[in-house]
């Protein structure tokens, strides 16, 4: 698995008189099992870079490259299935289905697939059971804490067996013990079973954990440093 | 499917206003259509029971001008022909002719009826409508029956006696006396104030013609009324023109169509109420949850997906608000249906129409099928535009949106 980016640019407001280069040209090769760390001020672009990334957003200019696949060159149809089966994403407000309960949630992703329900009902809880959500899964988001429900979005994530997973500031609605606990959970997902994290973040306690960092400002990369 | 039926529960008080809204219009929408429904039907009854009957024969110059000289040809063998005829439950033939009412008091314009009361009872309710006295019988010296309305008018009572002024059969305005033996109200006042009923041997007598101007026949089965209008059409040939009650009185047909009108605008105005009702609450549920449509399109879930669990969750919302709204109207026209719906002052006003004081609303059941299926393709329609709206974004801009 790679994942290239070529060229890749956004502007917002393009026609207007104010556009703003949110991704200013980039070139960038991530290969499978990275566990690498978007840095960069507020307002670098890290979110838009994820957003392409991760095809829930076009570039103006550039492509992005998965294996041999040009995101930028499918369909919107097309586009929906492949983040569908080859992306998995994470959220910094969790961002899961209120009215679902933890197993639903990390089912209903396989279930867009088209997966047998008994298949779906087995991953998610083999997921679960992974994050340390065995005995919480019939409850909903709600009544569970921010760290917990991160975890659910975690296995939500790992569900379609993604190619990669993407992360905008995953930790930032945490506090450091759950934000450690996660890390631990993610790292050692990326260490035993291969998955590629991207996240991005201004959390040093993530940072310290990357083994790639890429430090990003003004839409362009100022650094690129693996531990 | 499941996702959307707790989605709709998610604001549990929108829903329930919603719902208690969807409740109370559809109440308000069938009480509405079964009160003026009952209405019409109750007139149409009561005209059918009291006046007109089913079906009437005249002699087509009699329908343009009541002339005594207009009379039906051979209108009792005609009689007895119809009569045969399956369906058919009574035929009656009367002579008419507008004449004067007269007491001591004062006097009324009136149509004369002359009947065969053995016939008549079979036909109309005449005996049925009586408040004193009795019903004409073959003895006695020329017996009548005037409405109550016209005998309060008149000054006069039971064993009164009254003159009948007419033209007869050769020009001659001729006078009779005439013994009140009973009096008369039906529901409608207007019928009431211009007929009186006399043997149709008396008036014979007076009239100086034995012959009768019209036929009114009494069917057994409502359904059966075009055919057996067609029927008796045949039958009849040139000697006279077969009208059904719609035709014999235009007035009270017109206003049974515009009574239909009038449903149809109660109906329309509810679904529309309706339809902004949802729509109104869907864009709000939808709105609010941009990002989480968004987190949805990220995730892999398909327009056509989102699409569905939009309008998914605003027919079930529209289907339980319209299944409870339906099923409230039934309970409430259940016991208006054992109990009536007083109609007092109302009914006085609407009388001469006929329509009785204590009416009994009901609601053809296609009327509920209709009215559900219109409150699901109402919120069908309502949850297109919240819908349209979400899918227009990027998921990135449904994601960046917070509320
Ligand atoms: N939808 C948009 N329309 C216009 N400008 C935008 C839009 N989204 C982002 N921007 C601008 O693009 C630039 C990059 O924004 P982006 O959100 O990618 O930065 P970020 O690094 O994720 O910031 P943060 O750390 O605050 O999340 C910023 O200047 C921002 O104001
Ligand atoms: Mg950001």
């Amino acid at each position: 698995m790679s994942i290239q980016l070529k060229h890749l640019t956004r502007i917002y407001n393009r026609e207007t008189t104010f556009p703003v280069v949110a991704v200013d040209d980039v070139d960038l090769n991530i290969e499978q099992g990275e566990f690498v760390a978007v840095m960069g001020p507020s307002g670098s672009g890290k979110t838009t870079l994820l957003n392409m990334v991760g095809g829930i957003d076009r570039p103006d200019n550039g492509q992005v490259v998965i294996d041999r696949t040009d995101m930028t060159a499918l369909t919107d149809k097309e586009l929906i299935a492949f983040r569908r089966d080859n992306i998995g994403f994470i959220f910094q407000d969790f961002s899961l289905l209120p009215v679902l309960t933890a197993k639903e949630n990390v089912e209903f992703v396989m279930q867009l697939q088209g997966r047998s329900q008994s298949d779906c009902e087995t991953r998610a809880r083999e997921l679960l059971q992974e994050v340390g959500l065995g005995d919480q899964l019939n409850i909903v988001p709600g009544k569970l804490s921010g760290g917990q429900q991160q975890r659910i979005a975690v296995a939500r994530a790992l569900a379609p067996k993604p190619k990669f997973i993407l992360a905008d500031e995953p930790t930032a609605n945490l506090d450091a013990q759950t934000t450690r606990d996660l890390l631990d959970i993610m790292q050692r997902l990326n260490e035993k079973e291969g998955v590629t994290f991207i996240f991005s973040t201004h959390d040093p306690r993530v940072i310290e954990r990357a083994r790639r960092v890429i430090v990003f400002e003004d839409g362009q990369v100022r650094e690129d440093r693996t531990t | 499917m499941t996702l959307a039926w707790r989605n709709v529960w998610r604001n549990k008080l929108r829903s329930g206003i919603m719902i208690a809204a969807m409740i109370f219009g559809l109440l308000g929408a069938l009480l509405m259509v079964g009160f003026v429904q009952a209405m019409t039907e109750n007139m149409v009854d009561n005209a059918i029971r009291y006046q007109t009957a089913h079906l009437q024969i005249h002699n087509h110059k009699f329908l343009l001008n009541e002339e005594l000289s207009a009379w039906i040809p051979e209108a009792e063998n005609l009689a007895a022909s119809i009569r045969q005829q399956s369906g058919v439950e009574a035929v009656t033939a009367r002579q008419v002719v507008d004449g004067m009412l007269a007491s001591a008091a004062s006097s009324r314009g009136v149509r004369i009826n002359g009947i065969r009361p053995q016939d008549e009872i079979r036909v109309t309710d005449l005996q049925q409508s009586l408040v004193a006295g009795k019903m004409l019988t073959e003895t006695g010296r020329n017996p009548i029956l005037v409405s109550r309305r016209n005998a309060d008018k008149l000054n006069l009572r039971l064993g009164s006696k009254v003159v009948l002024t007419f033209t007869n059969i050769d020009g001659d305005v001729t006078g009779a006396a005439f013994r009140i033996v009973g009096l008369f109200k039906t529901p409608a006042s207007a019928f009431d104030d211009s007929n009186i009923f006399v043997r149709r041997s008396d008036l014979a007598r007076f009239s100086g013609l034995d012959q009768a101007h019209e036929i009114a026949i009494r069917i057994a089965d409502d359904q059966q009324l075009t055919e057996l209008q067609e029927k008796i059409t045949t039958l009849v040939e040139e000697q006279g023109v077969v009208q059904n009650w719609g035709e014999v009185q235009p007035v009270l047909a017109a206003m049974t169509g515009s009574m239909d009108i009038a449903n149809a605008i109660v109906a329309g105005v509810f679904i529309a109420a309706l339809g902004f009702g949802i729509i109104n609450i869907m864009m709000m549920s939808v709105f609010e949850r941009t990002r989480e449509f968004g987190v949805l399109m990220a995730i892999g879930m398909t327009h056509a997906r989102v699409l569905l669990l939009i309008i998914m969750e605003s027919v079930l919302l529209g289907a339980v608000g319209g299944l409870l709204g339906l099923a409230a109207g039934r309970l409430m026209l259940a016991i208006t249906d054992q109990f009536g719906l007083p109609f007092g002052a109302v009914a006085e006003g609407l009388g001469a129409y006929g329509v009785d004081a204590v009416l009994y609303p009901s609601v053809k059941g296609s009327f509920y099928l209709l009215m559900f299926g219109m409150v699901l393709f109402t919120s069908l329609v309502a949850a297109l535009y919240p819908a349209r709206q979400i899918l227009k974004k990027r998921p990135s801009e449904a994601l960046a949106e917070r509320h």
